[in-house]
């Protein structure tokens, strides 16, 4: 059934509906209410040199990536990038809101083919200058050959208010190995909607970790389909939230073929009015026997007015399968803090520590160590700004 | 050094004294026994010391080289020396131990106005302390007693111990759960920390333990308040007597 609503300006401006609340995958985040009104519209932007240097510089990953592509409000920007594009196209069915607006305003995004032994990772690096209000939006297609193997880090940075869409199609060929990082740097005053597209064949080794920290309002889309046996998906992320700041995340890991295994592990802190989702579906279809299948995701909440959902769905129709979920949220434990105080350790010190021991987990997953530690950093970092006294 | 004047302590959220009237004086260089059956308020006592939440005190007072414990953090009195082996050590996963010691060792440093250990002094230091105690470099990168023994926790509380130097150490039934062997080197750990300056409060439920760290005084806790004081024969008496003499007597 579906329900006739009146089309609201920005819907009008659009040509097609808004996804809203009474959308289950929506059902947390109704962007007919939280988007910007009116929908911030495509604009041509002349970034100044000195912001996008500067913005640059702030990447954690600037010391670790060797090449370097950097999209500039939404565009190529040769003089700062050191890879171009190869000849690769979408293949990806436009079925979801976030790709339908993504359709209606992307401007450029990468193509990359890789193959190969690549040892350094590569970034793709996403800026928004300060200016209007307005939707950015990129479209990348990542390629990964055959027996290849990569690390590419996305990041998003930003200045002022914006709306970022971001589309990531990735197809990974036989026995090859992807490690795929994305950072949501953003402004404070940005939204980030992001859909990834995941096809993995056989014998496929591919690592995801994600870091929501940046954007007012975050939603990110993640559908991983498993094509080829005997592949194995790690998919992890952490949110550092704080503010009014919402971040939803709705992943969708679809097992095809027998004997692949996938794990999801989220770790979520938040502070003050800070809200996240975690939607995890895993979907075992009829002869994917043999699926190892596991997802669990874990809030810390730090503030009584912070909220954490979690919404685990299986869908399971072999019946030689291992799959299972869990999630947890609380706050920190007072034997802990009491411990490491009790050895000298000030509360605000024995609060970081545990915190960053609660996220660490994730981070865990991160086999490269320089992007480890960087983002380890970060989270020091945004734990030491948003640490509270006592 | 320790002053413990007429203490009674209820649990906060219950109305119920678990220590009821307890003094005790505790000198620098000395070593103090504290024997008493189940539930006569041994741990409330040291959880009191160490600053533990969920404790009132409703009459007495403790001081602490001077000044009054009961109103300094858990933190701060540990800066001032006071440290607390605990009978049940917390397991804190992602924690390192390595690191865990350094923070602690760096907070108390600052918090006393002295100078931060540089890593490589910090090693040092912890290497010399972890051979002594049959502590490995293997368990020092684990997280904080996370998989530990029984033993190899208690181990690792006299590691803390012996890195932080402080100077009171609360030992809460430091020897349950231990056998004979990891007892006596728990117990060597702890007389090398004998000093002078240092003073210990070592709480027991069993005599054997104060065959290896020899008390100056041994005092019998009942009911929340200390009954008789002796001298380590004490100790030998109440092995053979049991604890029913003295419940009686503090009725």
């Amino acid at each position: 059934m579906s329900i006739a609503l009146a089309r609201t300006a920005a819907e009008e401006a659009l040509d097609f509906s808004l996804p809203h609340r009474r959308m289950e995958e929506w059902r947390w985040t109704d962007l007919r209410q939280m988007i910007d009104k009116p929908y911030p519209p495509r604009q041509m932007v002349t970034a100044e040199q000195g912001e996008v240097e500067r913005l640059l510089k702030s990447s954690p990953f600037a010391a670790i990536a060797g090449a370097r592509m950097v999209f500039v409000n939404g565009h190529y920007d040769s003089k700062h990038s050191k890879l171009v594009n190869s000849a690769v196209e979408p293949q990806a069915e436009i079925t979801e809101p976030v790709q339908q607006m993504n359709a209606a305003f992307a401007t450029d995004g990468a193509r990359l083919v890789l193959s190969g032994s690549i040892d350094t990772p590569v970034e793709l690096v996403f800026i928004a200058t300060d200016a209007a209000p307005r939707t950015i939006a990129t479209h990348n297609v990542i390629e990964v050959a055959g027996g290849a193997s990569a690390t590419i880090i996305e990041t998003h940075i930003g200045k002022g208010s914006y709306l970022a869409n971001s589309v990531t199609e990735i197809r990974i060929g036989e026995g090859a190995r992807l490690d795929r990082v994305k950072a949501d740097l953003e402004s404070h005053d940005a939204t980030h909607l992001a859909h990834a597209h995941v096809t993995l064949s056989a014998n496929v080794t591919y690592r995801e970790f994600t870091l929501s920290t940046g954007a007012k309002l975050n939603r990110q889309n993640g559908t991983y389909a498993f094509k080829g046996e005997h592949t194995d998906a790690k998919i992890s992320g952490a949110y550092l939230l704080a503010g009014k700041q919402h971040a939803d995340s709705r992943l969708v890991v679809d097992h095809q073929v027998p004997n692949c295994a996938s794990r999801e592990l989220f770790k979520c802190v938040m502070d003050d009015h800070a809200r996240s989702i975690f939607q995890g579906k895993v979907i075992v279809r009829p002869h994917a026997q043999k699926t190892d299948g596991k997802q669990s995701s874990h809030a810390l909440l730090l503030s009584e007015t912070a909220e954490f959902d979690a919404k685990p769905e299986l869908e399971i129709f072999a019946d030689d399968v291992a799959c299972g979920h869990g999630a947890t949220a609380g706050d920190l434990n007072e034997d802990h803090l009491f411990y490491l105080e009790s050895r000298g350790i000030t509360p605000a010190e024995a609060k970081a520590l545990l915190i960053a021991a609660f996220v660490g987990e994730a981070f865990e997953t991160i086999d490269h160590d320089g992007i480890r530690e960087a983002l380890t950093d970060y989270a020091a970092r945004w734990l030491t700004e948003h640490r509270r006294k006592g | 050094m320790l002053d413990i004047n007429n203490l009674h302590v209820k649990l906060e959220d219950e109305d119920r004294t678990i220590v009821n009237g307890l003094t005790l004086n505790v000198k620098p260089g000395e070593v103090h026994a504290i024997m008493g059956p189940n539930g006569s308020g041994k741990s409330t006592l040291s959880y009191v010391l160490a600053g533990r939440a969920g404790y009132e005190v409703t009459d007495g007072s403790v001081t602490f080289k001077g000044e009054d414990l009961l109103e300094m953090s858990p933190d701060q009195r540990a800066a001032k020396g006071v440290f607390l082996a605990f009978q049940y050590p917390i397991e804190i996963p992602g924690v390192v131990t390595m690191q865990f010691l350094k923070v602690a060792l760096n907070a108390q440093r600052k918090a006393r106005g002295e100078k931060e250990l540089s890593t490589p002094d910090f090693m040092r230091l912890v290497k010399d302390r972890a051979a002594k105690l049959n502590v490995s470099q293997d368990m020092l990168k684990r997280p904080v007693n996370v998989g530990f023994s029984g033993g190899e926790k208690k181990r690792a509380e006299i590691l803390q111990m012996a890195v932080l130097e402080p100077s009171l150490c609360i030992l809460d039934e430091t020897d349950s759960g231990l056998d004979i062997d990891a007892l006596r080197v728990v117990a060597d750990g702890v007389n090398a920390l004998r000093s002078p300056d240092r003073a210990m409060i070592v709480i027991t439920h069993y005599q054997r333990l104060l065959d290896y760290i020899v008390p100056d005084h041994v005092h019998v806790l009942s009911k929340g308040r200390i009954v008789k004081s002796g001298d380590k024969s004490l100790a030998l008496e109440l092995e053979k007597q049991g604890y029913a003499e003295f419940d009686k007597s503090a009725a």
